[in-house]
């Protein structure tokens, strides 16, 4: 086939087509939304108000709890995740006894919906009638609010994040590790390189670009997390812990406020745009340096 | 003093003996090359003297100090790895300074190591590039800078330059040596070519299914082997070997091969021959001591040519006897064709017997 040959007109066009179709055209019309007043329940009709919605959500105490407790879920989440991950990946690489098995189990989480992880979690997090607080009340403690107050709840949102989501960034992780070579460690032995002088001088800088990948990946999905708050709090107490996507979910299906949603979700766009450039800006000399 | 002295040393993996009761000791300053075929042990051996293998049973002493259970860190060993091994994340000063900054010496004191080294290997202009924008060659002068920047008691090399194009092995080659000589360091050199085995080694120790064959200076090891695997592996080409008996003929000792060619064996060896008479032994002729012109009786015999092969300087002529292959080596210009018989004589005072059933040389 010759490189202007019109049949590559056949095999382009049905694909610029569907990504049109399916992401340009929602993205363009959403955008046109945001600059709209257009709300469903009542029924008004659509009036332009150019900037407005942007500026009533800046200017909302809501929107900016939305960010600072989504940003905590994600950043608290995924360090810790990108911590225990790497220890567990470096037990396993190990070849500990029975390190099939653990590999197996540990990886177990990962596989389950977040849905049901959320579910069990909100009963075992009851602050009632929860198993847990049924157990630490054998040892005399008091009932602890894990539901039902804001930083409380937080904290166990991030503990199902972390248990959900720490299988993942031991998988990749270990493939990883898996990947370096034996004989440097062998050199480093020789030079007598404690283990963690090998780890800081040779495993972490040598496992940066995968960690940074990992990191960057789970940072964004931390980001679009809905599912978990929605199940185990709604959001609350109050709006202590609601997250850009349960925000957005309140105004735009809830309250049928198109307009103001749409607004929302391009500034959604914008801050995790921002996040991810900065990151990966921060890294970049470090990462070419291995390159 | 670094001597290293291996005593009594096995190596099994589960049920399978690797390596069993080596004993081998090297000099201080001597330049010791392990050499055999693949899986002989070798670089078992050498791994074990690094501490990267653990022994089975036996004693290592490095200096006099046992360094058996010693961990690789603490036997103040240096070694260069086939693949280099080095840090890809690090330039070529930190790959070399590493070893020192963890051993937490001053800041000032790795970089000038480091710099001395850089100009002893002539890696100056490369001290900030990382390994993957160097050549293979520049690799391996910053796996042996790492090595040598910490003045280690021994060096142990890994099959150093198999990684190498055949002209840049030659160079390196005859730096490493050069090196030698200029620290009077203790080496042991791990390699599968007989070629860099005998350029570079004070002593070469043969090894073959985990057991030493015969150690000895290069010259030796080519002129007097001990056993017919010796003589087989030492010099290219091989040594050619013919099967036959010694027979009592006309008061002198004769070696006869199957086809009834008689070669006289050499007066002054027929003491050592003569209790040898009536048994299996094997012949061997290196190709450098065969002729073609002025072939006397009781030295000559015949070999079907296959190929012939102008090497420049010589021409080896390839081809059989019986049905056991032989090689001569002659001079340029050799009237021998393919599949046309050739009359060679062998210089038989240079020739080896060895008894079939041991393959142990047959000396006084």
């Amino acid at each position: 086939m010759m490189r202007n040959d019109p049949i590559k007109h056949v095999f382009i066009w049905p694909a610029v087509l569907v990504v049109l179709a399916i992401s340009i055209f929602p993205l363009i019309y959403s955008l046109t939304t945001s600059f709209l007043s257009y709300r469903l329940i009542p029924p008004i009709p659509p009036r332009v108000v150019w900037l407005g919605n942007y500026v009533s959500l800046l200017q909302e105490p809501r929107f900016w709890n939305a960010i600072l407790t989504t940003t905590l879920i994600a950043f608290i989440s995924v360090a810790l995740q990108y911590a225990i991950g790497f220890s567990v990946a470096l037990a396993l690489n190990a070849r500990v006894p029975g390190e099939r098995l653990f590999r197996v189990a540990l990886l177990l989480p990962m596989l389950l919906a977040p849905v049901a992880v959320a579910l069990v979690a909100r009963m075992i997090f009851n602050p009632t009638m929860g198993p847990l607080n049924q157990f630490l009340t054998q040892f005399g403690l008091a009932n602890l609010p894990f539901l039902t107050n804001g930083r409380w709840a937080l904290a166990c949102i991030i503990a199902v994040e972390i248990w959900q989501w720490t299988p993942f960034v031991i998988l990749m992780l270990l493939a990883g590790l898996q990947t370096l070579p034996e004989d440097v460690y062998e050199a480093a032995e020789l030079e007598n390189a404690s283990g963690w002088q090998q780890f800081w001088g040779i495993t972490f800088p040598m496992m940066l670009p995968i960690s940074a990948a990992v990191v960057f990946i789970r940072l964004i999905e931390s980001y679009k997390i809905m599912d978990t708050v929605f199940v185990m709090t709604g959001g609350g107490p109050g709006v202590d812990t609601e997250t850009l996507t349960l925000f957005a979910y309140q105004e735009g299906f809830k309250k049928f406020n198109l307009g103001y949603t749409s607004a929302l979700s391009f500034l959604f766009l914008v801050a995790i745009t921002i996040i991810g450039v900065t990151y990966l800006a921060l890294l970049r000399p470090h990462l070419e340096k291995r390159r | 003093m670094a001597n290293v002295e291996i005593d009594n040393v096995s190596k099994a993996y589960g049920p399978y003996k690797i390596i069993e009761g080596l004993d081998l000791t090297v000099r201080d300053e001597e330049f010791v090359v392990l050499v055999g075929p693949s899986g002989c042990g070798k670089t078992t051996t050498l791994r074990m003297i690094a501490g990267l293998e653990t022994v089975s049973g036996g004693t290592i002493r490095i200096g006099g100090r046992d360094v058996t259970n010693l961990r690789p860190g603490l036997r103040n060993c240096a070694m260069v790895f086939q693949n280099y091994a080095l840090y890809p994340h690090m330039t070529v000063g930190e790959n070399i300074g590493y070893g020192m900054k963890v051993r937490g010496e001053p800041r000032a004191a790795v970089e000038k190591a480091v710099k001395d080294v850089a100009r002893v290997l002539n890696l100056e202009q490369y001290l900030d590039r990382r390994p993957k924008q160097l050549s293979g060659g520049q690799r391996q002068r910053v796996a042996i800078g790492r090595a040598i920047v910490r003045s280690p008691d021994v060096f142990l090399f890994d099959e150093p330059l198999s990684n190498l194009d055949a002209k840049l092995r030659i160079e390196m080659r005859t730096e490493i040596k050069a090196l030698h000589r200029r620290l009077a360091k203790t080496i042991v050199y791990v390699t599968h070519d007989q070629v860099e085995a005998m350029t570079m080694a004070d002593r070469v120790v043969v090894m073959n299914g985990g057991r030493i064959e015969q150690a000895a200076d290069p010259i030796t090891l080519y002129e007097k082997p001990a056993n017919l695997f010796v003589a087989g592996f030492i010099g290219a080409p091989s040594m050619n070997f013919i099967h036959g008996e010694i027979v009592a003929r006309d008061g002198a000792l004769c070696f006869t091969e199957p086809s009834g060619t008689m070669l006289t064996l050499p007066k002054i060896r027929e003491a050592a021959y003569a209790r040898s008479v009536g048994k299996p032994v094997v012949l061997g002729v290196r190709p450098d001591h065969i002729s073609h012109h002025g072939a006397p009786a009781g030295c000559a015999i015949r070999m079907v040519v296959k190929d012939v092969e102008p090497l420049g300087p010589h021409t080896l002529v390839i081809g059989k006897i019986g049905d056991v292959p032989f090689t001569a080596q002659m001079q340029v210009g050799v009237a021998a064709e393919p599949d046309r018989p050739f009359d060679v004589a062998l210089d038989l005072d240079k020739a080896h017997l060895f008894d079939k059933s041991t393959g142990c040389v047959i000396t006084a």
